[in-house]
């Protein structure tokens, strides 16, 4: 029997030799990474850099514009552009709308997305698949082709109004007296539901268009629910609404906000649905953005000072969600 | 070809010492298992053998031609990996043939040869098959020809049955003894099951925290374990607490011979360790080490029963044939006999030092 | 009880998100020139018209194909170095360059068009179709940034061990292990790219600066001029298109693993 733990003499550690070969390989490694840092910074923060100078710079009457560094356009962002003489708040009030629409399209959007989402969750595997590929494709759909969509249903002559008509729909209303309630809601005229051009139409379109977003967003986390938790709950007496509240809700509650934050921050720039469907009074930030860089009053200074405002409202919604998610997380 | 070496090797990662220092030769033809448990340091020692790991000190020589930082795919070594790795978007065939078709052997000679050796793992006619259409068995088999595909100077395996059943694995050694026994190729298995160890290796090398604690065949290393670790690591063991005085070793009130307690000074703490079914139990005869038990467990395990019991030497288990006449009940006393050839004796460690340190006095036995 | 509720729930909701696509697509069935729900005098003249006989129609598809096509390609050739440095070395900055890569993507995209618009005027490549592509590329680098990243994540390095035990170099390993176990993590983000390309506008709208024009754009052009059928035959292919690349996917790739499912449950 022998036993080893014995020490030989050390042998030598000498370096490892360089080898051509590998050397080669490292010089085309550094090449490549050098080519996809500048690809990248050119491409992803050089526009978004030459926003935020040009954002500073100053309008030319009739040929676009010139360097400078002024903080004219975000003065008239904020009070308008006749200050101190004269104070408007126009172009608040469209941020204010690009807020409001955000806000509450991706609230409903998020809303109605868990509950299904949860459900296509607790399916085969195959049938999931069948339904992924059905939102994904409709969540590919182009804004201009779903806007184009709830025109159709939404318009006073071939859509949703007219089926009110025929049903006979509307005079139900009317004898209910809901009918004075929608005419309130700016919902429908004197004979008539109608939906085109109300805030209803723009907030429907735009969670419509974001809805299988919300869904794919909550997908992992509601898929990665132990359904053995819910099982032990009920094992326990709760009730599914409760084991709604109790379990499923708290588990998700982190990436339910995320979901609500991203798709706020995608219809931010909403622009069709908004054009479209709402009252040129209620318009947005973004077809403001739209009308000074493209549109009818070339200004690309000013332009590009609201896509920066826009940026920046959401970076600091996304930093109040941030937040509030930390907090979250560390009193639950 | 040749022998295989190692020089003292060492792989720290960070503060954390995998492997301490390890010495060893694997003689060419021969069959060597790594046995430990896990976190030894055993698979990274045959990881750092393969060339997946390059050691933070140490050499490894191949036949006299230091290896240690060729990288493996320059090694011509076969390994089979725990998860066997198979490549799911390849043919069983594929999979085989991979080694000879990234050595550029044309394609029809490549199959062929892999057909060969499907041939010899009984997995003929499989060779279509996508990884996903095969059991375990048939699954650890591929990854056997795979690694052979090469004909490498070393065959490394690395927990090689783990992801099979308890019945398959047993048969799975048998056959896998006798293949490298028929190709006579060198072979490393990592393993941290004994029975597996006992069954395939020509040798085995215990170890523990990074170090070896023994290495031998399986009788010596059963029989006569170097230290209290592998005593208590291969097979079971019952340990006593003792302290040696007048060459005899006092545990309690009891003083027990054994031939070997005369090398302990007097005074010195050791620790006594006998297997279950070297402990005679009944009335009959006198001599040396008898004391008095009473049983208060019996467990039946068919062809075995183990016996727990209370003694003055503390708790004992004591392994009996079933078929024997003598069969206490729970609550009797009876008599049980320590042969002192039976008893093995280690110098016993200060609590804080488990590490199984090879202590100079027993060494140099 | 509250399981057929839960069915009401997802039938409503499927019967919600398939109204106006459906009625689009009918709308593409119109006999005349103005769009009718439900169409009138139903005839596939129009099918005629998107893809043969209107050149304003069969340019702008050309265009969509070819800028969806090329930004595809573009992107997952991008992609497939930063995924691979990330998930082979995980250094600070492979992650840094993936986060970079991902940033247009996470944008209100108005804004992001808008910085192309500035960017491409100043490289005199305003109105080229080749700025269209690239601009696409980088928009939807993230994709195939993703998909790519998940397939590697999905390699047991052990496999990687086997390979070079086996004597293949890093090279060989690349080609023979890592790039057909990721191929369908690959053409996914491929696919992915290549429908959101196909879809977008606004940012083509900045950078294609009326120059050329894709069918989304020429849609987009013509809003406020109504909508025609022919209009509606393009949502048609497009969905079809969408369609038939998604199943694909779901077919050969794994959808619900790529969306971020859980993999111990099937």
């Amino acid at each position: 029997m022998t036993v080893v733990g014995h020490i030989r003499p050390a042998a030598d550690d000498a370096p490892p030799r360089p080898e051509r070969a590998a050397l080669r390989w490292r010089a085309l490694g550094l090449a490549i990474t050098l080519l996809l840092w500048t690809v990248v910074l050119v491409l992803c923060l050089v526009p978004l850099a030459l926003v935020l100078v040009i954002s500073v710079g100053q309008k030319v009457e009739g040929a676009g514009w010139e360097w400078g560094f002024t903080a004219e356009n975000y003065i008239r962002f904020l009070v308008g552009a006749q200050w101190p003489a004269e104070t408007t708040f126009l172009y608040l009030t469209q941020l204010y709308w690009s807020m409001r629409y955000a806000v509450v399209a991706s609230v409903i959007a998020v809303v109605t997305a868990l509950p299904f989402t949860y459900l296509m969750t607790r399916q085969s595997r195959r049938a999931q698949a069948l339904w992924l590929v059905f939102l994904l494709a409709t969540l590919s759909l182009s804004e201009v082709f779903i806007v184009m969509g709830w025109d159709i249903i939404l318009s006073n002559n071939s859509g949703l109004p007219m089926l009110f008509a025929a049903s006979g729909l509307t005079d139900w209303l009317k004898a209910t007296g809901w009918f004075d309630v929608l005419r309130d809601w700016g919902l429908a005229n004197p004979r008539n539901v109608k939906f085109k051009t109300s805030e209803f139409a723009t907030v429907l379109t735009m969670s419509y268009l974001v809805w299988p977003y919300a869904v794919i967003l909550l997908y992992p986390a509601l898929s990665r629910l132990d359904p053995s938790l819910a099982e032990a709950a009920r094992t326990m007496g709760a009730r599914p609404w409760t084991v709604a509240r109790t379990v499923i809700l708290p588990a998700v509650r982190l990436p339910l906000l995320g979901a609500v934050l991203l798709l706020f921050v995608f219809l931010l720039g909403g622009y069709v649905a908004v054009t479209v469907f709402a009252d040129p009074a209620k318009h947005t930030t973004a077809v403001s953005v739209y009308e000074h860089v493209r549109g009818s009053t070339l200004n690309a200074p000013f332009g590009a000072a609201q896509s920066v405002i826009l940026l920046v409202t959401a970076a600091v919604f996304l930093v109040i969600g941030h937040r509030l998610s930390r907090t979250s997380r560390g009193g639950g | 070809m040749g022998a295989l070496s190692l020089g003292n090797i060492g792989k720290e990662y960070g503060e954390a010492r995998a492997v301490d220092g390890i010495t060893l030769d694997f003689p060419e033809g021969q069959l060597t298992a790594l046995l430990g448990p896990s976190g030894c340091g055993k698979t990274t020692l045959l990881r750092m053998i393969a060339g997946l790991e390059v050691p933070t000190r140490g050499t490894i020589t191949m036949g006299g031609r230091d290896i240690t930082r060729v990288p493996a795919h320059k090694r011509k070594f076969g390994m089979v990996f725990q998860s066997f790795a198979l490549f799911p978007h390849l043919s069983v065939r594929d999979n085989v043939a991979y080694a000879l078709t990234i050595a550029g052997t044309p394609r029809g000679e490549a199959a062929a040869r892999a057909d060969r050796l499907l041939d010899l793992v009984q997995l003929a006619g499989l060779g279509e098959r996508r990884i996903g259409q095969l059991s375990g068995g048939q699954r650890q088999r591929v990854a056997i020809a795979r690694a052979l595909a090469q004909e490498p100077d070393v065959f490394l395996l690395d927990e090689p049955m783990s992801a099979l059943d308890a019945k398959l694995r047993e048969e799975m050694q048998v056959e896998l003894r006798l293949l490298q026994q028929r190709l006579g190729v060198t072979t490393i298995v990592v393993t941290h099951d004994q029975r597996e160890a006992m069954t395939m290796a020509d040798r085995i090398i215990v170890m523990s925290r990074g170090k070896v604690e023994q290495e031998g065949t399986p009788q010596e290393i059963y029989h006569w374990p170097a230290t209290g670790f592998v005593a208590g690591f291969i097979g079971r063991a019952n340990f006593m607490d003792g302290i040696a005085r007048d060459g005899r070793i006092m545990v309690g009130e009891i003083a027990l011979s054994l031939p070997q307690a005369a090398r302990f000074l007097d005074g010195s703490p050791v620790q006594l360790a006998c297997r279950p079914e070297a402990i005679r139990m009944g009335e009959g005869g006198a001599g040396a080490n008898r004391v008095q038990g009473r049983v208060t467990f019996v467990r039946d395990l068919g062809p075995v029963r183990d016996f727990h019991l209370e003694t003055v030497l503390g708790k004992l288990v004591v392994e009996h044939g079933s078929d024997q006449s003598t069969s206490p009940k729970i609550g009797e006393t009876v008599h049980l006999t320590l042969p002192p050839e039976a008893l093995r004796i280690y110098p016993r460690l200060p609590p804080q030092d488990l590490s199984g340190g090879v202590p100079s006095a027993l060494a140099a036995e | 009880m509250l399981r057929r509720l839960g069915q009401l729930y997802m039938s409503l909701a499927a019967v919600v998100v398939a109204l106006p696509v459906v009625i689009v697509c009918s709308a593409a069935l119109n006999g005349g020139r103005t769009m009718y729900f439900p169409p009138e005098n139903p005839t596939l003249d129009r099918f005629g018209e998107f893809f043969v006989s209107e050149p304003v129609w069969t340019q702008a598809l050309g265009n969509s194909v070819i800028v969806a096509l090329g930004a595809a390609t573009l992107a997952v050739l991008l992609a497939w170095p930063i995924a691979y440095a990330l998930w082979k070395t995980g250094a600070r900055q492979s992650a840094m360059l993936a986060a970079l890569g991902s940033i247009p993507f996470a944008l209100p995209p108005i804004v992001f068009g808008v910085g192309l618009g500035f960017f491409w005027a100043f490289l005199g490549g305003l109105g080229s179709i080749w700025a269209g592509i690239v601009s696409h590329a980088v928009l939807f680098l993230a994709l195939p940034l993703v998909t790519i990243s998940i397939g590697l994540q999905a390699i047991d390095r052990a496999h990687l061990d086997a390979a070079a035990t086996m004597g293949a170099t890093e090279a060989l390993t690349f080609r023979t292990i890592v790039l057909p176990q990721t191929l369908p993590y690959t053409i996914s983000g491929f696919f992915f790219a290549l429908v959101l390309s196909f879809n977008e506008f606004i940012v083509m709208f900045f950078v294609s600066a009326s120059a050329f024009a894709t069918v989304t754009l020429q849609i987009f052009n013509s809003l406020r001029n109504g909508y025609t059928p022919t209009m509606a035959v393009a949502a048609v292919a497009f969905i079809a298109v969408s369609v038939v690349v998604f199943s694909a996917v779901a077919r050969w790739g794994d959808l619900p693993r790529l969306m971020g499912a859980d993999q111990s449950r099937s």
